[in-house]
């Protein structure tokens, strides 16, 4: 069987992309891991037309229903590992099956970038979190760092200063970059200290995480933190590995596109946070989606 | 018996719910940011100190893992 479109990604992108490929009566497929993306762990947008304020999960929710009206395939719980051409189509393999395409949207946007040191990976859930909103009440009165000195490490911190009795927050540059105003309140608590120009090395522990190793990168000295959690908050990074070869990635790994999201490879196209479109935000990645179908649908006729 | 160990302020355990509740299957819901004694009885059963968690008679599940879940309750969709 040929599709005529398969869609990698269910967050704002990948959604509108479906509900316009369905629209133009496409033979569709989309496979997403998860619902959402990153709107996800929203509390509260305000941005999105047509709704003051929703939560992330049920703006997810209602672009879902409204993407289900529509005749359209979906994989759900299925990751896509590999794109490869073949004649003048492409294969989608996710992690039990393959499909063959005329066209590709990959809208697979970013994930929590990782520290990439030992323990990190190991003490997942048994310690480092990479998701203040779900996991800071789990610290009450213990001991926490917070990687990154951005604004969006200083709300995980003004998060865990409802539970934690101290906080340490950790940057690599030699001056943390968050509001200032943010800075002052998590200052005020007496309970936060900022350290900066400092590398995380490794987070040590038995079952649980027990401690963490910095460095000063100016001295070179390291030193050993007794802590019980650590919160990454070091930014987003794209993912879209299974595309390598067949398309163009910018320094930090975006997919570069044209205006009409055309990547490299033709029928391949990119919408969304995975590529190097300016801002991101939902309805941003949303009307990439819409344009991505539409330059696809265009694209099937002259094939 | 199925118990979720939650906060209110995670996302993946508002997506939980919601998938319990639409499949019509009871749960007790436990508030491990209010429930000291309970938090304590999730990281000791899962060995995690995350949320959400899901106690099936016994069976723990971490995290909102829908493919084991639908497994475990013989949910299909």
């Amino acid at each position: 069987m040929m599709y005529d479109l398969i869609i990698i990604g269910g967050g704002p992108a990948g959604i509108t992309a479906g509900i316009y490929a369905a629209r133009k009566k496409l033979k569709t497929l989309l496979i997403t891991k998860e619902w959402g993306g990153q709107i996800i762990e929203a509390s509260d947008i305000q941005n999105w037309p047509g709704e003051k304020s929703i939560s992330g999960i049920n703006l997810m929710n209602k672009m879902v229903e409204h993407l289900k009206e529509y005749e359209i395939e979906m994989k759900e719980g299925k990751e896509a590992i590999d794109l490869e051409k073949k004649n003048n189509n492409f294969i989608v393999r996710d992690n039990d099956e393959e499909y063959e395409t005329k066209t590709v949207i990959i809208a697979t946007g970013k994930i929590p970038r990782a520290l990439n040191i030992p323990g990190e990976e190991k003490f997942k859930g048994k310690g480092v979190s990479f998701c203040s909103t779900c996991d800071a009440p789990m610290f009450k009165d213990k001991e926490v760092a917070v990687i990154g000195g951005g604004n969006a490490g200083f709300d995980a911190a003004l998060d865990l200063t409802k539970y934690a009795k101290k906080i340490y927050i950790l940057e690599f540059l030699e001056e943390t970059r968050g509001d200032s105003a943010t800075k002052e309140k998590l200052e005020k608590t007496g309970r936060v200290e900022i350290y900066t120009n400092v590398a995380v090395k490794e987070i040590r522990g038995d079952k649980f995480v027990k401690s963490l190793i910095y460095e000063n990168r100016d001295t070179g000295k390291d030193t050993e933190t007794k802590i019980q959690g650590v919160f990454v908050v070091i930014g987003m990074m794209p993912k879209a590995g299974f595309a390598e070869g067949l398309v163009e990635f910018n320094e930090i790994g975006e997919i570069k596109v044209d205006r009409d999201n055309n990547t490299k490879t033709k029928g391949i196209f990119a919408a969304g946070d995975i590529t190097d479109v300016k801002y991101e935000q939902i309805v941003i990645a949303a009307s990439e989606g819409a344009k991505a179908a539409l330059t696809v649908s265009d694209y099937l006729k002259t094939k | 018996m199925i118990k979720v160990f939650s906060t209110p302020t995670c996302p993946y355990c508002v997506t939980l719910k919601e998938f319990f509740k639409e499949h019509n299957i009871e749960f007790e819901d436990i508030d491990v940011s209010q429930d000291e004694k309970a938090r304590d009885e999730m990281v000791e059963k899962s060995g995690q100190m995350g949320v959400p968690v899901v106690d099936i008679n016994g069976e723990i599940v971490v995290g909102f893992d829908k493919e084991k879940i639908s497994q475990l309750l013989k949910i299909t969709e």
